[in-house]
């Protein structure tokens, strides 16, 4: 880059006796240094000199703006270097209109288009999902099962530590709370009822849910979004082989076991949590205990039990969907993580309203 | 020309102190192109890298714009690396920035014009390239050889008194690297940059360059210098002649 000189750099206008403009240019130019401000309107134009001394591209890229829309421009009189300069911008700059960008109701349509089609390539990759399954089970699909007893570990026994730390955290809680509404009545032993029941029937399978979008989705959406951008799912595709089945599969199924796991996991450390709190105070142990086996029924059970494996199904799902539909670049792989967590939690709060509503219909 | 911008004398290339080239010694003038070729792994890409200031090489010594780059301090390093444009292989354009942001973040980091000139600059050099009308696309909204113009705009953004580029045409169809071809030389005529670029495709090395460094994968040495039609015809270093006519026919 030019070293600047003390002049500063400068620009003016005159109207020539044929009414085309003369802009005189001078001084050094750098960028960085403000630079002149000049307003013309003219189809015929002419650069001229006025001591014009050391100059970098702020020079060219001042010329390029001001004479973009300027039909005639005479340059003859300027250093052969900045006439290239400004002649290489002009050459292959000026063969197009301007994009300028979709109107407000093409971005309406256009937002409406997206959403049905991303709805569109969900359901179908549901469908897909549903249609490995089958064929894995009479023995058709390309499972990649190797990865089966790797996601396990890592989507379940690797959870164990944060699980136990939530779930004690939540019997804690509920119990505490439970304690403080339950003293005012003099029930305070069905403490035991409140945790044990709560935690079977719903905080166990909502909160393993959940834990699983945090960090079993993000991961999914990042895994199968990288492998997007290296082209891994073309490669298995152009081998023939169905990347649902291969990659998502595996993944799908060693959740859907590993997350109910987690959840009864989760109920009985949260039980043991509620129990910690009730025994010191008014409750002994086996008070405590014998209250909790007998609120929860073995259809309670069942049912966080049930809802446990929906909730691993959608959360690695949600995961999966959005790493094979994520865009090719790294933003589209962080969208694509960020996108799965949420996707994956909404869907688990739906289900777990719409098993509330079955649940209250059938009895359970 | 006439001033040397670049010299390197028994360098040694290498990853982790494990050398892969040795005996490389050129030296280049201003304004000159100078490519880096040979066979694939040959560490082409390594030697660039050593050659600006990106790694260090294993041994040896080379110069850039003046500076020894084997005693230069961080600071000095910095200096000379902000004088020095690249092009990498992959265009490493940042994927959440449009093609105008790619260009203008140099521009702000370095300069600090006021946002007016920001534009002004990014969009010339856009222009210079031939991408005004796709300034406000991501990278991931264009094609290769457009991402490769764009990363050379990107390049250009600071006036480099030397470019680096490595692998310009790789991955592009005939036709659009006959133009990238034009565009180095364009760049070299109206910037007056040095220009040292890697690659292997043989009729670009011929369109563009002035000088050739052949490194020669068998030896671990560089095997040749020259211009790149002496070393297509010159009986005094066969395996550069070799790999030229093979390429070449290829």
């Amino acid at each position: 880059m030019s070293q600047p000189s003390p002049s500063p750099p400068r620009a003016r206008t005159e109207v020539a006796d044929d009414g085309s403009v003369i802009l005189w240019v001078g001084g050094a130019w750098a960028a960085g240094t403000p630079l002149p401000e000049v307003a013309f309107r003219a189809d015929r134009v002419c650069v001229r000199t006025d001591g014009l001394g050391l100059f970098d591209s702020s020079l060219p890229a001042w010329l390029h703006a001001h004479l973009r829309t300027v039909r005639s421009v005479d340059l003859a009189d300027l250093p052969e270097r900045l006439k290239a300069l400004i002649r290489m911008a002009e050459n292959v700059a000026l063969t197009g209109t301007p994009d300028e960008g979709p109107g407000l109701l093409e971005n309406i349509g256009s937002w409406g288009v997206e959403s049905g089609s991303s709805w569109g390539r969900a359901l179908e990759h549901i469908g897909h999902t549903a249609l490995g399954f089958l064929r894995a089970l009479v023995g058709r699909a390309r499972v990649n099962w190797s990865e089966l007893t790797l996601q396990m570990q890592t989507a379940g026994v690797d959870a164990l530590p944060i699980v136990a730390l939530l779930g004690f955290l939540t019997g804690l809680i509920m119990a505490y709370v439970g304690l403080i509404q339950l003293r005012q009545v003099g029930a305070t032993v069905y403490v035991a009822n409140l945790v044990a029941l709560a935690m079977a029937r719903e905080m166990g399978a909502l909160m393993t849910g959940v834990i699983a979008c945090g960090r079993t989705s993000t991961a999914f959406a990042s895994q199968l979004g990288s492998m997007n951008v290296s082209q891994e799912t073309d490669a298995l595709r152009a081998l023939g082989i169905n990347p649902v089945e291969f990659l998502a599969l595996p993944r799908i199924l060693a959740v859907t076991l590993m997350v109910p796991v987690l959840s009864v996991f989760a109920t009985f450390v949260g039980v043991f949590g509620g129990m910690l709190v009730a025994c010191a105070g008014e409750l002994s142990v086996e008070q405590y205990v014998t209250q909790a086996i007998l609120a929860v029924s073995w259809r309670s059970f069942m049912a966080g039990f049930v809802k446990s494996i929906a909730f691993g199904f959608i959360a690695a799902w949600a995961g999966c969907y959005r790493g094979s539909v994520a865009k090719r670049s790294a933003l589209g792989v962080g969208e694509a993580a960020t996108s799965a967590a949420v996707l994956g939690i909404t869907l688990i709060v739906i289900a777990d309203a719409v098993f509330a509503v079955l649940f209250n219909l059938y009895g359970v | 020309m006439g001033r040397e911008v670049l010299a390197c004398e028994n360098l040694c290339v290498g990853h982790g102190g494990r050398a892969i080239m040795s005996d490389v010694s050129f030296s280049l003038e201003h304004g000159r192109i100078l490519a880096v070729v040979g066979p694939s792994g040959c560490g082409k890409s390594t030697l660039m890298r050593a050659l600006s200031g990106l790694d260090e090489p294993v041994s040896g010594r080379s110069t850039l714009l003046g500076q020894d780059l084997a005693v230069a301090t961080a600071g000095e390093r910095e200096d000379t690396l902000r004088r020095l444009g690249f092009l990498f292989q992959g265009s490493a354009l940042f994927s959440s920035l449009t093609l105008r942001e790619n260009v203008e973040l140099p521009i702000r980091e370095f300069l600090s014009p006021p946002r007016r000139e920001l534009r002004q600059l990014a969009e010339y050099k856009l222009a210079l390239v031939g991408l005004s009308d796709a300034m406000d696309k991501l990278p991931s909204e264009i094609s290769g050889g457009m991402a490769k113009r764009a990363a050379l705009a990107r390049a250009l953004a600071l006036d480099p008194e030397v470019l680096f580029l490595d692998e310009p045409g790789a991955g592009l169809d005939p036709v659009t690297a006959s133009r990238m071809d034009e565009l180095i030389l364009r760049v070299r005529e109206a910037f007056g940059t040095t220009i040292v670029m890697v690659s292997h495709e043989v009729p670009s090395i011929l369109r563009t360059a002035d000088y050739c460094v052949y490194l020669d994968t068998d030896t671990g040495r560089m095997g040749a210098y020259g211009p790149p039609r002496d070393l297509l015809t010159s009986d005094a270093h066969p395996r550069a002649r070799a790999f030229f006519s093979q390429t070449h026919r290829t």
